[in-house]
């Protein structure tokens, strides 16, 4: 299991929203670049950026900023926001992205999501962004009446083993996972898939181990990191003990 | 100087950043003249086998390389550029390859496993190898690929990497050496490899 520091892009700042509420925006770093190189130098993975400016508008408006992270770093890096097209999907790997995340497309256009699992099955995740218990897209503006479970359950058939599966209620709040949710979602994905949502101390790392899913194969965290809860090293060699 | 062979497969831009991040003085470079100048050479790559080393010999990289080693320079393959330092390789239908390292290319056999073969994984250093210089043995690096050399003499063996089943992950002889894995997606230790290789090459 590694841990994926989050980068969250908004007019071309490194920010992080509550709950994903736009409307409750902290700016944490004035150049994403250097939000990632933080995290890089201090050993990261594997680095999760997200264009949230591209999440809310439909196309990727970031593509600067992950050239320049997937060029400066050297650390593997995944991106999502806004690539509901095939061409969207090719720049971002084009730019520099290990991996794309699909979002609100996967879950409207078969077509899209067929053409990206036939070309890059291994590189493509898909986000599961849960509020309320059921399926949340378009940068979490619009709800669903999907549940998680079946939403899984119909990307599996088409072939997608890869999720990232967000509790956009817990985000940004710092307060800790729900274990039995998480349990529960992992023992459904057949593939693997990386948790997102409310991390805020070690303790929720252990939570989570104590877990024993061999598909959760990574953790998301933003705020937490940003906030210092607790750093890098201390998070591996936790999981890497685990 | 560093010359990373150009040859039109994937990305290089990553390679030049965390080379240059090394402390190297680098160049992407398709050009016999830079490469005969280079102090060392990389051979980066992402992609099919057969293909890749169709353009290598159409780009005279072949003849490029094996002068750049009898002159006693090193040369670093990185993933598919080192599986092309082996003689062959069974991907896609097969194909010859450079032959400075004597062994061949096969699928990873990995039973019950995801192929390819994708994120951190723990090398372990078997035949010292400068280039593994002040790392922990093991070491984690960041792998993507379905296929690993399996070298003829174990000696060329100087890494190993468990994924299923052990394969070579870091190879050599001499002044020729390969990973196949991504250095310069492997944090702090990817860049110390890369810097004990820039060493080499000075």
């Amino acid at each position: 299991m590694i841990l994926l520091p989050a980068i969250d892009i908004r007019g071309g700042k490194a920010v992080r929203l509550r709950q994903g509420d736009f409307d409750q925006e902290t700016v944490y770093n004035e150049d994403p670049l250097e939000a990632a190189r933080a995290w890089a130098d201090q050993g990261a993975r594997f680095l999760h950026v997200i264009d949230l400016d591209g999440a809310r508008e439909g196309k990727p408006a970031n593509l600067g900023h992950l050239e320049r992270i997937a060029n400066e770093l050297t650390v593997p890096v995944q991106y999502g926001g806004g690539l509901r097209d095939v061409g969207a999907v090719r720049a971002a790997l084009a730019a520099g992205a290990d991996r794309v995340i699909l979002g609100t497309a996967a879950y409207t256009d078969v077509e899209f999501l067929d053409a990206c699992i036939a070309s890059w099955a291994s590189r493509v995740l898909v986000a599961v962004d849960v509020r309320g218990g059921r399926v949340s897209v378009a940068g979490w503006t619009k709800a669903t009446q999907m549940r998680p479970e079946d939403v899984i359950d119909r990307m599996q058939r088409r072939g997608v083993r890869q999720f990232v599966y967000t509790n956009v209620d817990r985000d940004g709040m710092l307060e800790g996972p729900d274990l039995d949710e998480v349990k529960r979602i992992g023992e459904i994905i057949r593939g693997r898939f990386l948790y997102s949502g409310g991390i805020g101390s070690l303790e929720d790392f252990r939570g989570l181990c104590s877990l024993r899913l061999v598909n959760l194969a990574g953790i998301v965290s933003g705020k937490a990191l940003y906030e210092n809860r607790f750093t890098i090293a201390e998070v591996h060699e936790l999981l890497d003990a685990a | 100087m560093i010359a990373v062979l150009d040859y039109g497969m994937g990305n290089l831009r990553s390679v030049e950043k965390a080379l240059e991040r090394a402390g190297a003085e680098v160049e992407v470079t398709r050009d016999a003249d830079r490469i005969r100048a280079a102090a060392g050479l990389v051979l980066p790559g992402v992609g099919a086998f057969p293909k890749a080393m169709e353009s290598v010999r159409e780009l005279g990289f072949d003849e490029l390389m094996r002068a750049h080693v009898d002159a006693g320079k090193p040369v670093l393959g990185i993933c598919l550029g080192m599986q092309l330092l082996f003689e062959s390789s069974s991907e896609l239908g097969g194909a010859e390859g450079l032959g400075l390292l004597e062994g061949d290319v096969a699928q990873l056999d990995a039973p019950g496993l995801k192929v390819p073969h994708i994120g951190w994984n723990e090398v372990a250093w078997t035949n010292g190898t400068p280039v593994a210089e002040g790392l922990s043995n093991p070491a984690a690096f960041y792998h993507v690929h379905s296929f690993a050399p399996r070298p003829a003499d174990t000696g060329d063996v100087l890494g190993r990497s468990t994924y299923g089943t052990e394969f070579a992950s870091v190879v050599g002889r001499a002044n020729i050496f390969g990973v196949q894995f991504h250095p310069e997606k492997s944090g702090p230790d990817g860049l110390a490899l890369l810097r004990n290789f820039v060493r080499l090459a000075a």
